[in-house]
């Protein structure tokens, strides 16, 4: 009798150990859980908060931005009057409009070449691949700021200097390499099965490429592309120095005129030149790690 | 016997893969290569230091030698040769024109043949300005009053007659002619002699004497690095890059690898906290740079939430001349915010290579969090990093933008901001050439001493 | 002394029950076979054991110890992946170290024990190499090599064959038998793989959508299956399942198939009685059949449908009643598609299998 009550006291206390484990480690899973959320949300304010101030800052009156000390709540007033006045600054439309203009043709330029490069690094195996492969990402490292004086004197010696069109030449060049290695790694998703497929159901090449391949891939091109556009809309030293007088972008536009120009046409500006940044980084951010997951195989 | 065909392993060279390639190949040649080798010619070789003499007043003669830029020179003689319409815009240009005339000699015969503008005067153009008749030019202080008819416009050439002072003449043509020297100097103990173009030269006074200022060949030259070294910003914009890499490069590893690790960790929103981790990606160093000067303005937010604190009275001015150390904390502060998503993603984009067994495994053979960060995790992340310190370094020695907005560009400088300085401001291209081979040259040795760094560890670790 | 306890085990994820309401012991020593098709559960049933996930409901005891919410690295185990799992930036030798090392032994310990890993696995001269320079049977041997340095009572495999091709995986298969028997760890093995199961395990758990269908030593699950689903897992062919009536003639209980009447054995009739009226399976084993050229006593008159050499055996396909049934013969006998034949059944071969339950009937 005394070891059956033994045993049912050792059982009560084993199982009460347990729980105690039990606690412990849900404690500690939702310790760790909670530091996850922590760090999360520490970094995601640290990227936010500096973006909201700008926001403020540009959706507000320009008094308001010339206050001071600064209201803890932002986007108080609202006005559209500081971005307005930005807006109808000299030079700032037609510089929109040029980095469209450049960023379009960019983007058009460096799709049509780079996509049948991308298709063939990822569909054949040849020689000299490798080697196409490796000089692509030495040229990606290249420093934007040694091509462009270089460029700038040819391009003044050819009567092309200060000129939209070979400044989208130059910003392809600087998007080409990394629009190759995306697309490769987009058509390589695509298995090669799928196309051959497609052509002992009776497809030629071309019309398998297209019927199949193509809608597969369009996404990723159209990201790749929005990169692009991002890239071009983005850069500021290689526009400076090749479009500087009367074909300036925003950016430069904006750099120029840094020394002479408020503070509220510097604040709408900064954040007009965010907004793509927001927008777009949205639709192409699961095909980041595309692009850059890629560099390191 | 036919092999098993595979797409992948014709018999047959395929031409396709290589005619896809075709266009990105010439396109990076064109942009890439091209330049590149440009840039370094521009920063090395210096054109037109020397000038080449000749034997006759002809291009095509044989050259007898060359004087560097600078020379002083004594003009022998000159005479005038043929230059083509589109070369009449060159500098010191000296020209002579002259005119196919017709007109009466002293004994009535008609006479037809060159002279130099000079004994012409012009009495009559047409509609065009083009001169259609004049007569000829008294000589003053000379015994002679004849002047010279040629047969074509040079004066080496046939003298076919003369006409007298006040002859009229119709004029049929007229040519521009270059004017070519003949010059002596001392170069290096040696007297050199030769013809040279009018365009080269700059003469004074009397025209006996000239200075050679500019030449017609290029030569190597490592004056524009000189140039460059002492520049009083290069010491100062080297020093900061690289201050800056040195700080910033640490702090945006580890704050991507926590990034990484809480994304790792999947917790809900994780997708949200993707895309504010990424958004970095996509802001230029011009808009960054503003977002952060509005923070660090005088009148900005961080003045404003300090003395909303009750921590300062009155708004502290950052970013001055004399306090460069705020200057460069707020470009450290716009770089990190801006440049760590790339980071992030390539160390993502490693994460997620890493097997979920090969974790599991060292949970199972009993690595805590720490130790499985420590000895699986970075380890199997360093092709990752590596590729991610290679383009961090090299896009830290780009920095532009931010530090022209946050620092003026003159009280903080940059190696970049410096290349832009001496190309718009100072409109030296060669010097900013320098600067941008110097860059190349610190990103090739950057990225070489990493990938040795790497290797010799593993040799070493064997 | 350690024994692996499982106690009504549930493991969900979201709505989906990957493992239900379990309950196994492993003894000690015991090498156990977790066998069942792909998505059964039985991974899931390890990497709960592992730690590798939390059980939502029930209890996990090894060696008398409750570890339900022990992390993995408190368990006392060690475990061989599916993928191997090894180290790609370790050596062999650092990778058989690992485990040692987190776990803090010495030096001198740790050096030694690698070493004996290494060569009861035959890498002895490999240490110094990375795995991306081996081959995948290679890879295998570090995997073990590492589990078994560690000298845990508790061994757990998740498929480690699996990734091996045919002729590599029947050497390892027989290999790490051997090593097992020599090391005396209480071993749960995970694999879908019969064969494997049949020939290393001392006792095989069958699982099917989250359950244990039988838990037995494997002669008793090949030849007393549980229930329909274990007869036609395991055997290759699996086994023979037709519909069959029970009827009573003479008093004596009678299963009529298509128009041929069987007799079950004594034992059995009482049992079947109960089933008098009601359709019920009869399974039958291949190899359990008696073929016959000539028409017997006792023998079906069937029409051979397929003829599949094999080599050891000939495989007929033959219809009976309205199933197919597949019987092997020697390989002398000689058929052709169409010939007839007869078939008889020896009554103690025979499986009655409940057809709405569809649960083995055996004599108590």
């Amino acid at each position: 009798m005394t070891n059956a009550a033994e045993t049912s006291t050792r059982a009560a206390q084993a199982s009460a150990e347990v729980r105690a484990i039990h606690r412990r480690m849900l404690r500690r899973q939702r310790l760790g859980r909670a530091m996850t959320y922590l760090l999360g949300i520490l970094l995601s304010l640290w990227v936010l908060i500096p973006i909201v101030f700008i926001t403020s800052m540009a959706l507000t009156t320009p008094a308001a931005v010339r206050s001071y000390p600064k209201s803890v709540f932002p986007f108080l007033p609202f006005s559209t009057a500081t971005m307005e006045f930005f807006l109808n600054s000299r030079g700032v439309l037609p510089g929109i409009t040029n980095s469209i203009i450049v960023a379009v043709i960019t983007l058009v330029l460096s799709t049509l070449i780079a996509a049948p490069a991308g298709y063939a690094i990822s569909r054949f195996i040849f020689r000299g691949r490798d080697v196409f492969r490796l000089s692509i990402l030495a040229v990606r490292a290249f420093p934007v700021v040694v091509l462009s004086i270089p460029l700038a004197v040819v391009f003044l010696r050819l009567n092309i200097y200060d000129n939209l069109f070979s400044l989208a030449m130059m910003h392809t060049a600087l998007a080409l390499p990394t629009t190759i290695l995306v697309l490769s790694s987009v058509f390589a998703s695509i298995p090669y099965e799928l196309e051959e497929a497609a052509q002992v159901f009776g497809c030629s090449p071309a019309q398998a490429f297209r019927h199949i391949v193509l809608p597969l891939v369009l996404p990723g091109i159209a990201a790749a592309a929005i990169f692009t556009f991002v890239l071009s809309w983005n850069e500021v030293f290689a526009a400076s120095i090749l479009a500087p007088l009367h074909n300036r972008t925003l950016p430069v536009q904006v750099l120029i005129t840094l020394d002479e120009s408020s503070e509220p046409y510097q604040f709408a500006g900064g954040f007009f030149m965010l907004i793509p940044a927001l927008i777009f980084i949205f639709f192409i951010r699961r095909y980041l790690f595309n692009m850059w997951g890629q560099i390191t195989k | 016997m036919s092999a098993p065909s595979s797409p992948k392993r014709r018999r047959k060279r395929n031409w396709a893969p290589y005619l896809l390639i075709l266009p990105s190949i010439v396109y990076l040649a064109l942009f890439f290569a091209y330049p590149m080798v440009n840039g370094l010619i521009l920063s090395v070789r210096e054109a037109g230091a020397l000038l080449t003499l000749h034997g006759e007043a002809q291009q095509l003669s044989l050259p007898t030698g060359q004087l560097p830029r600078g020379a002083q020179v004594s003009i022998l003689d000159q005479q005038g040769n043929l230059i083509s319409q589109d070369e009449l815009d060159q500098a010191n240009l000296v020209t002579e024109i002259w005119f196919q005339t017709r007109g009466q000699d002293s004994t009535g015969e008609t006479l037809e043949g060159w002279a130099p503008g000079t004994r012409i005067r012009v009495r009559e153009t047409n509609e065009s300005g083009a001169p259609v008749s004049g007569t000829v030019r008294p000589r003053i202080g000379s015994d002679d009053p004849l002047t010279f008819i040629y047969a074509e416009p040079n004066d080496n050439s046939e003298i076919v007659g003369s006409l007298e002072v006040q002859t009229p003449v119709e004029i049929l043509d007229q040519v521009t002619l270059e004017v070519w020297f003949l010059v002596r100097a001392e170069v290096e103990e040696q007297t050199e002699e030769g013809w040279v173009q009018s365009r080269y030269l700059q003469v004074f006074g009397d025209g006996t004497q000239g200075r050679v200022s500019r030449g017609d060949t290029g030569q190597f030259t490592t004056r524009y690095f000189q140039q460059m070294v002492n520049d009083r910003f290069f010491v100062p914009a080297l020093r900061t890059t690289l201050l800056l890499m040195v700080i910033i490069i640490p702090i945006q590893f580890v704050l991507a690898i926590t990034m990484a690790l809480v994304i790792q960790a999947n917790p809900k929103g994780s997708g949200l906290f993707l895309y504010l981790f990424t958004i970095g990606l996509g802001v230029s160093d011009l808009a960054v740079g503003i977002v952060w000067y509005s923070i660090f303005t005088q009148l900005g937010y961080l003045n404003s939430i300090l003395q909303g604190l009750g921590l300062i009275d009155s708004p502290i001015t950052y970013l001055s001349a004399t306090k460069q150390y705020w200057i460069l904390i707020a470009i450290i502060l716009a770089e990190v915010w801006r440049a760590t998503s790339i980071v992030m993603v390539i160390v993502v984009a490693g994460m997620q290579a890493i097997s979920r067994e090969v974790l599991e495994a060292a949970e199972i053979f009993g690595a805590g969090f720490w130790q499985r960060v420590r000895y699986v995790i970075l380890p199997l992340l360093r092709p990752s990093l590596q590729v991610a310190l290679i383009l961090r370094t090299i896009l830290a020695f780009q920095v532009f933008a931010v530090v022209v907005v946050l620092g003026g560009g003159d009280i903080v400088t940059v190696l970049a901001n410096e290349t832009y300085r001496q190309y718009y401001d100072l409109r030296n291209v060669n010097v900013a050439a320098a600067y941008s081979v110097f860059i190349l040259l610190l990103s090739m040795f950057t990225a070489v001493f990493y990938l040795r760094a790497v290797r010799t560890q593993e040799e070493v670790g064997g | 002394m350690a024994d692996i306890k499982v106690e009504n085990v549930t493991k969900r994820f979201g709505d989906f029950i990957a493992v239900d309401n379990v309950s196994m012991t492993i003894e000690d020593q015991e090498f156990a076979v977790l066998l069942g098709p792909s998505g059964c559960g039985k991974t899931t049933l390890l990497r709960t054991i592992a730690g590798l996930g939390m059980a939502d409901d029930g209890r996990i005891s090894i060696g008398g110890r409750d570890v339900t919410y022990l992390p993995p690295r408190q368990r006392k185990i060690s475990m061989v992946f599916q993928s191997y799992a090894i180290f790609p930036h370790m050596t062999v030798y650092d990778n058989i170290a690992f485990g040692l090392k987190m776990n803090k032994f010495d030096g001198r310990e740790i050096d030694k024990r690698v070493r004996e890993g290494a060569e009861l696995l035959h890498i002895e001269n490999m240490l110094d190499r990375y795995p991306s320079k081996m081959s995948g049977g290679q890879r295998q041997r570090v995997a073990v090599a590492r589990a078994i340095a560690m000298k845990s009572e508790v061994l757990l495999m998740d498929e480690p064959l699996s990734n091996l091709d045919a002729l590599l995986r029947l050497e390892m298969r027989a290999e790490l038998k051997r090593l097992l028997q020599e090391i005396k760890a209480t071993t749960l093995y995970v694999t879908h793989d019969q064969i494997e199961a049949l020939s290393m395990g001392d006792r095989i758990a069958v699982m099917k959508e989250g359950e244990i269908q039988q838990y037995d030593i494997p002669d008793a699950v090949y030849d007393l299956p549980t229930n329909h689903f274990v007869g036609s897992f395991i055997g290759n062919p699996p086994m023979n399942f037709m519909q069959g009536q029970v009827q009573r003639q003479n008093g004596q209980v009678r299963v009529r198939i298509g128009d041929f009447d069987l007799s079950p054995s004594n034992s059995m009739q009482p049992l079947l009685s109960a089933y008098e009226g009601k359709p019920i399976y009869i399974g039958i084993r291949a190899e359990n059949m008696e073929i016959l050229a000539e028409p017997a006593e006792d023998a079906l008159q069937v029409e051979v449908l397929v003829v599949e050499p094999l080599g050891s055996q000939n495989l007929l396909t033959v219809q009976i009643g309205d199933d197919l049934v597949k019987v092997a013969t020697h390989p002398t006998f000689k058929v052709k598609p169409g010939t007839k034949v007869w078939v008889r059944f020896p009554e103690e071969k025979i499986r009655w299998v409940d057809h709405d339950t569809r649960q083995a009937l055996y004599p108590s």
